[in-house]
């Protein structure tokens, strides 16, 4: 099960969360302007969330992290000298 | 005469005649890799420049070559009418590059909709090899590299289970991508 933690301290308040998740798992929380997890049964992890948020204020536990070969970095410096 | 540039690591002489397939390749698997990573950025460039110069037709040209391609690869695997067994053997044709599951939002029945002669059933692609190449290339994802994939997975299934197919993108993300897959049973 998929377990989604908000840090509160992080978020802005700025709601692109809410319109990115294509399953409303969040909801702006008005009182507090933060957004709130109300639906994370309905996660797919697919992580768009992460790449909207620009406080990074959001952390997904539990899930599959797809493979990022792209990201090792030895393999780029390679990469970087040849093209 | 060849010059012979050094190179660190040792290079695997022998004979070889055409028919056969060497008992060693040299390299490691970071060679591998490597190469990998090369072969991802020709493609993606290989993939903005098709965008470039046909726009948006360049995702129908390449939908239809993955279509081709998913076609074939249907044909080794055993026909079936039972979606959880085709996707079962769609699994085993896309491999562990393209990891995917049925998905259902947490309030939903079953895995499957019936829309008249239609049924609807929506898969995620968690690992995905497109989407690796897009991303180590900085292009955006729904390109025409994804309608390879489209193609590719449509293909396989109008052949394992012998109806008309089509699969549209609901959501796409760094971690995961959503698709819909629609078989039209009259379109046996
Ligand atoms: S990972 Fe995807 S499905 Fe999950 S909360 Fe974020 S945007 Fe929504
Ligand atoms: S995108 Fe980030 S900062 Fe904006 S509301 Fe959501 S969690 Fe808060």
């Amino acid at each position: 099960m998929v377990e989604i933690e908000i840090d509160e301290n992080a978020c802005v308040g700025c709601g692109s969360c809410v319109d990115d998740c294509p399953n409303d798992v969040y909801e702006m929380d008005e009182a507090k302007n933060k957004t709130k997890v109300v639906n994370a049964d309905d996660c797919m992890a697919c992580l768009s969330c992460h790449e909207i948020c620009p406080a990074e204020a959001m952390e997904h536990k539990n899930i599959h992290v797809a493979k990022r070969l792209y990201i090792d970095r030895k393999v780029n410096d390679v990469l970087n000298k040849i093209i | 005469m060849a010059y012979e540039i050094k190179r660190e690591g040792k290079e695997v002489f022998g004979d070889f005649k055409p028919e056969l397939i060497p008992d060693e390749c040299g390299g490691d698997i970071d060679d591998y890799e490597e190469a990998l990573h090369v072969l991802m950025k020709f493609v993606g460039s290989m993939s903005s420049a098709l965008e470039q110069v046909s726009g948006r037709g360049a995702n129908a040209i390449v939908y239809q070559a993955g279509k081709r391609m998913g076609h074939e690869a249907g044909k080794m695997v055993e026909k079936t009418d039972d979606l959880e067994k085709a996707m079962q053997e769609l699994s085993e044709i896309l491999g562990a590059e393209f990891y995917f599951d049925m998905w259902k939002p947490a309030g939903q029945e079953g895995y499957t909709i019936e829309k008249g002669d239609e049924t609807v059933v929506k898969l995620i692609f968690r690992d995905c090899v497109v989407r690796q190449t897009l991303r180590r290339t900085g292009l955006p994802q729904k390109g025409p590299l994804c309608y390879l994939l489209y193609g590719y997975t449509v293909g396989a299934v109008e052949e394992v289970m012998d109806i008309r197919g089509k699969l549209d993108i609901d959501h796409v993300g760094p971690n995961a991508c959503l698709k819909t897959l629609t078989i039209k049973w009259s379109g046996k």
